[in-house]
């Protein structure tokens, strides 16, 4: 019962500080209170090690709205936080049990919720806390331009777009499952996740597990289970291979990872981004619990200038489950089977009355 | 208060003003907003799978005979960070769900836009302090979280 409470009041000032816990390990070495400086872990051949388990899940949108600063005060960030987390409170309470069905005609949901609701807010994980940055609360992911916002698209974009539409025009966006998008064909990961540039979804499973030799890094996406191999230092691939998360070489600048990519699959097209794409990433461990993450979007036949970003990643001792998509994907012949079935209705309905 | 799966898309929506959020399929393209529906059954089945965990309920119907609905959910990884598992529901508990059929009306299945035990309470709580990392920490700050609002 004495080594409970003992064990109790370690547990407790353990929470109380974290610096205690950094330093219970070391106790042989350092007097008890003081935090020892953080040293840089290193792989063998003595490159930053930037493995383990990382989340990128956040408050903090990619833009921020026109006129806004970038930095927030940490009041605001408190306040943002604290919305967050009584609006889950809020949607954890008892419903009527005897509610009844939601009104015909749809419920007013907008987005990917589309008029029928989703599902309930339990499932959902995506980030609790504003995005801090060198000490700065940040209101946008992106921080070049200065007004954190994607600059517009080029007038060759804009062309390419009416052209895509023009040649699908005719075909149902339900007609086949090759014209449904690729997260839902179980193909590639919820918007950006997978990247590059690996952006939070704001939905759930936001997870990436780094795994480092001296000549390759691999980034497996906990969604879709999409996995990037980047080449330290290798040759590009010829221009017409283009892969699932494109080609991906990276060069150790000083203590930062410097990964630049481009042959990107045709079909994985980056906020309407053409073959040109280029990402540059920058992976630096800033402390035993951060990877700084910076990203550069550089495509000058789709974006009317180059754009940055800035997204802390986060150690997590949460393991990586397997997101084995195709199994239980019940919702791509839903989709389907649903459309086939609501244009026979529409057909009887038309139908001449006998 | 009666919360609903709208007012936690609603939310959400509002949240992510600024970046289309993307689930891994668009409901509109797979429930029927004519066809609400209200089910009331115990469960037979829970396949636990990704993209969506889909619960089995065995439904009474107004004609004494029974039918079984297939209801979708999210994402099982999320619960299972938080140590639940298939087993933390069992088979033969009744739940009471509304939410909108499937396009294709053969099918028996619906979105699970509210789950609830029969006196009403979530079948899972939220995520709030339960597990999620502690995202945008910083190391100037180290793990500390902001001030309370003045």
């Amino acid at each position: 019962m004495k080594a409970l409470s003992a064990g109790l009041v370690v547990v407790a000032a353990a929470l109380a500080s974290p610096q205690l816990v950094r330093t219970a390990s070391d106790r042989d070495q350092t007097p008890v209170g003081i935090a020892k400086p953080w040293m840089m872990p290193r792989t063998a051949d003595g490159k930053p090690d930037l493995q383990g388990t990382w989340n990128n899940a956040t408050l903090t949108q990619l833009e921020r709205p026109e006129g806004s600063s970038l930095v927030m005060s940490a009041d605001e960030a408190a306040r943002m936080e604290k919305g967050f987390s009584e609006r889950v409170e809020r949607l954890s309470e008892a419903s009527d049990p005897n509610r009844p069905a939601p009104p015909k005609g749809g419920d007013g949901s907008t987005g990917a919720a589309g008029n029928v609701g989703g599902y309930n807010n339990f499932w959902i994980d995506p980030g609790d806390r504003v995005a801090r940055v060198n000490g700065e609360y940040r209101r946008s992911l992106i921080v070049d331009p200065p007004n954190g916002r994607v600059p517009t698209p080029t007038p060759e974009a804009r062309k390419r777009t009416q052209q895509r539409l023009a040649l699908n025009k005719g075909r149902g966006q339900y007609d086949h499952p090759e014209m449904r998008p690729l997260a839902e064909r179980c193909l590639m990961s919820f918007g950006s996740n997978a990247g590059p540039p690996m952006l939070p979804n704001y939905f759930y499973n936001n997870n990436y597990q780094i795994v480092q030799t001296k000549d390759h890094v691999m980034i497996l996406v906990e969604m879709v289970h999409d996995v990037r191999v980047i080449r330290i230092g290798g040759e590009r691939l010829p221009k017409q291979v283009r892969r699932w998360t494109g080609d991906s070489i990276g060069r150790w600048e000083g203590d930062t990872l410097v990964v630049e990519t481009t042959n990107f699959h045709p079909m994985q097209s980056f906020r309407g981004a053409s073959e040109n794409l280029k990402v540059t990433e920058r992976f630096t461990r800033t402390g035993p619990e951060t990877i700084l993450y910076k990203f550069t979007i550089e495509d000058p036949t789709t974006f009317t200038a180059p754009w940055s970003g800035e997204v802390p990643f986060n150690r997590t001792d949460e393991l990586i489950y397997e997101y084995a998509c195709h199994e239980g994907n019940y919702a791509l012949s839903n989709v389907l089977s649903g459309e086939r079935s609501r244009e026979t209705r529409e057909a009887e309905r038309k139908k001449p009355q006998q | 208060m009666r919360t609903t799966a709208f007012t936690v898309l609603a939310g959400l929506v509002l949240l992510a003003a600024t970046v289309p959020v993307r689930g891994h399929h668009a409901f509109g393209a797979e429930f029927d907003p004519d066809a609400p529906i209200r089910l009331q059954g115990k469960v037979v089945k829970l396949e636990w799978v990704n993209p969506h965990a889909w619960i089995h309920i065995d439904v009474k119907k107004p004609d004494g005979t029974n039918e079984v609905w297939m209801v979708e959910g999210g994402t099982p990884n999320t619960l299972l960070r938080r140590g639940l598992t298939r087993d933390s529901l069992t088979v033969g508990t009744e739940l009471v769900v509304d939410g909108y059929q499937t396009k294709d009306h053969s099918l028996k299945r619906a979105n699970g836009r509210d789950v609830t035990f029969t006196d009403g309470r979530k079948m899972f709580m939220g995520s709030s302090g339960t597990g999620a990392p502690k995202d945008g920490r910083d190391p100037v700050d180290g793990a500390k979280k902001p001030p309370p609002p003045k």
